[in-house]
């Protein structure tokens, strides 16, 4: 799950969605200059098309649609599928007060639970072309685990970090599909 | 039968015609064969009941399961599909079957028309090593490299091929002999790098067309992508329609295209058909192919291959030369010699009027290495108005298939001029609005708004100069954020719709048209940081 969090004092944003890990990177750079950059206003949005208007003068193309669930309505949280000229992102809103009242709750369960396994999941839809590692082998950070086929592009899988393979779900010639568990290096 | 006066005839042979593929390129031969008054027959897999190629046919016939091998890949199938329908034709479109001699051949077997050209031929270009030879025999210079697959099955074999590869010099491509669309292709930069490039550059065209051959060719960049349209008729004339420069590519795929190639004097584009139709008739084309070349930064023209095939891009060909390209496969398939449309096409593609833009919209994510990205779409509304032609078979609800290639949609604009061309481009992409999946729009409204690219600076290397996907993603992201906190400060999303939002806030407000926008606008402003 990558996060792009931006406090407002009113609202809180959050992008979400599982991203391909180059990406990830980008998203944490993110963090720090996007509260400057995302000061604007919003015009139209009839029919759920708008324009938004930011500081600089620039004028960007916006579609908004709601993505109801209950479970999120519960705790206070609205999705949108918001369209920034062409780019698609899921963002969760809330009320900032409300969301940090969330997170010292979540922070505390959390505590001490960091440096679990590496968890290798299907990022897209696909077909598993080879596993290249077996149980207990030794891996080190950028070795090639695995080979997924989606859409006649071959993705090859490397492990983020060094380690042993602890678990393999998945076998050559099954289809997996976004989010499956691949593979596990502890 | 809707045939025209100089078509040479008042029927054809058949009057149906199996189209055997899907999505967009289904959906645009179904509408050739509708103009000329013939039915046109679909087929398709589980993944695809009630897809867009199914609804627009006159009748669908089902193959198998999603899987393209049970499906848009058995012969068998398709070619006892076409004989219960009653078709007289069979026209392949691009990928799966198209440039496979033996469905062409086995298609003839049963008694029915190839829309394409003759298996031979097909053969003959398909076998990338056999088409470079055929193209030194008949004078066309081919990109300096290898002429003989690399023997690579054991290990004291590689000695001469990393001597051939000394001389071709780095850095080199691996490229398969039954090649396509950048499968089994590997660059090598380094000598060292070069054995483990043919193992597995071969490994991957065993997977990708069952034939492990490879052979090495140079890296030619900074180079333009241009390729030349051609058709050919029983009589061995063969006649070229004009050229597309399509430089902008990704993993050796194109996302944008473009007719004529800026830039290049009569003198030169006359060259490079020639070059083009001298390929083509030492092959003994018919029916429809594209020969593409590289152009080197001083001009010079390497031939890389022949398809032989209808091309993805044919669209922009036929916005210029005011010709319907699977029209003419079609009248060609029936035995009719070279139109007279074609021909006058074909004698004026030396000094082209108007200009035409392609690009290519697909299910993938421009802000992660263009990575696949299937899904259901959600929102879905194309452009339109003067000078803008989109090819698509979506409409919203349609899911994009993880099985299949995930090109959705064509946007194609026609100008008078290229420069107007790319502003119709930029307007046309502003009214695209897709939603539910991530397509590669937010690309092409980078390159329709770049100023290299209104300059014509174009090279197979464009996006990787130019496009830096993580990082425009950052920034949009940063405008979603601020987009969606303004919308929720205005009251989008609790439980409501946009529109839901703007009815309620309209009636409590005054209800004047536009009521809601101007709310949103204050309530937004109000609630965001300063």
């Amino acid at each position: 799950m990558a996060r792009v969090n931006g406090s407002g004092s009113g609202v809180r944003a959050t992008v979400v969605g599982t991203l391909p890990a180059s990406v990830e990177s980008a998203a944490g750079e993110l963090g720090e200059d996007t509260s400057t950059g995302a000061r604007g206003r919003l015009e139209g949005l009839e029919s759920g098309r708008g324009r938004l208007i930011v500081d600089d003068g620039k004028v960007h193309d916006v579609l908004i649609t709601a993505i109801p669930s209950a479970a999120r309505r519960s705790l206070g949280i609205d999705r949108l599928e918001v369209v920034v000229d062409g780019w698609r992102f899921e963002v969760d809103v809330e009320d900032d007060a409300r969301a940090r009242l969330r997170e010292r709750a979540t922070s505390e369960r959390a505590a001490g639970t960091s440096g679990g396994p590496l968890e290798l999941r299907a990022i897209i839809p696909g077909r598993v072309v080879s596993v290249d590692v077996a149980i207990g082998d030794a891996v080190e950070s950028g070795e090639r685990l695995l080979v997924v086929e989606a859409m006649k592009m071959q993705n090859e899988l490397r492990a983020t970090r060094g380690g042993t393979v602890a678990r393999i779900a998945v076998v050559p010639g099954q289809t997996v599909e976004r989010g499956d568990l691949l593979l596990v290096v502890e | 039968m809707s045939l025209r006066k100089d078509e040479g005839g008042e029927s054809l042979p058949f009057g149906r015609v199996l189209v055997a593929n899907r999505g967009e390129i289904a959906v645009r031969i179904i509408r050739a064969c509708h103009e000329m008054g013939l039915e046109a027959i679909a087929v398709y897999s589980d993944a695809d009941a009630g897809a867009g190629h199914v609804r627009a046919a006159d009748r669908a016939i089902r193959l198998g399961p999603a899987n393209p091998a049970e499906s848009y890949l058995d012969i068998d199938a398709i070619v006892a599909a076409g004989l219960a329908s009653g078709a007289g034709a069979v026209h392949p479109g691009y990928g799966f079957l198209a440039e496979r001699a033996g469905f062409a051949r086995a298609v003839i077997a049963a008694g029915m028309r190839f829309v394409g050209p003759d298996p031979d031929a097909i053969e003959a270009l398909g076998d990338k090593l056999h088409a470079r030879r055929l193209a030194l025999d008949a004078g066309v210079p081919a990109v300096p490299g290898t002429l003989e697959p690399a023997a690579i099955d054991r290990p004291d074999q590689l000695g001469p091929i990393v001597e051939q590869a000394n001389r071709i010099g780095y850095p080199l491509l691996v490229k398969a002999a039954a090649g396509g669309g950048g499968r089994g292709m590997r660059r090598v930069a380094r000598a060292e790098d070069l054995p483990v490039a043919l193992l597995d550059g071969s490994h991957e065209a065993v997977a990708a067309f069952g034939d492990g051959r490879v052979y090495l060719e140079r890296e030619i960049t900074p180079a333009r992508h241009i390729e030349v349209q051609l058709l050919g008729d029983a009589t061995g004339r063969v006649i070229a329609l004009g050229e597309r420069d399509c430089s902008i590519q990704r993993r050796h795929q194109k996302l944008v295209e473009e007719a004529p190639a800026p830039g290049l004097s009569s003198d030169a584009r006359r060259e490079l058909h020639g070059l083009a139709v001298a390929v083509a008739s030492a092959a003994g084309l018919t029916n429809a192919a594209t020969a593409e070349f590289l152009r080197d930064e001083q001009g010079g023209l390497h031939f890389l291959e022949v398809n032989t095939r209808l091309q993805v891009e044919h669209g922009v060909t036929e916005l210029v030369t005011g010709l319907d390209i699977v029209r003419e496969q079609l009248l060609l398939a029936a035995g009719m010699p070279l139109s007279e449309a074609a021909v006058a096409a074909a004698e004026r593609a030396g000094d082209p009027v108007g200009h035409a833009i392609e690009v290519r919209i697909a299910a993938e994510d421009p802000g992660a290495a263009f990575a696949p990205m299937p899904g259901r779409v959600a929102r879905w509304r194309m452009a339109s108005g003067p000078g803008v032609r989109v090819d698509t078979a979506m409409e919203a609800g349609d899911r994009v298939p993880p099985e299949y290639d995930n090109l959705i949609a064509k946007v194609m604009v026609h100008a008078g001029d290229r420069d107007a061309a790319i502003d119709r481009l930029g307007r046309a992409l502003r009214e695209t609005e897709i939603g539910g999946i991530q397509t590669t729009l937010p690309f092409h409204r980078f390159v329709a708004a770049h100023a290299g690219f209104r300059a014509a600076e174009l090279s197979t290397g464009w996006v990787a100069q130019h496009w830096d996907g993580a990082a425009e993603w950052g920034r949009a992201a940063g405008l979603a954020r601020a987009a969606a906190a303004l919308a929720f400060g205005a009251g989008v999303g609790a439980g409501a719709s946009a529109q839901e939002v703007r009815q309620q806030r309209g009636a409590g407000r005054g209800g004047e048209p536009g009521g809601w926008s101007d709310a949103a606008l204050s309530d937004g402003v109000d609630r965001w940081p300063a």
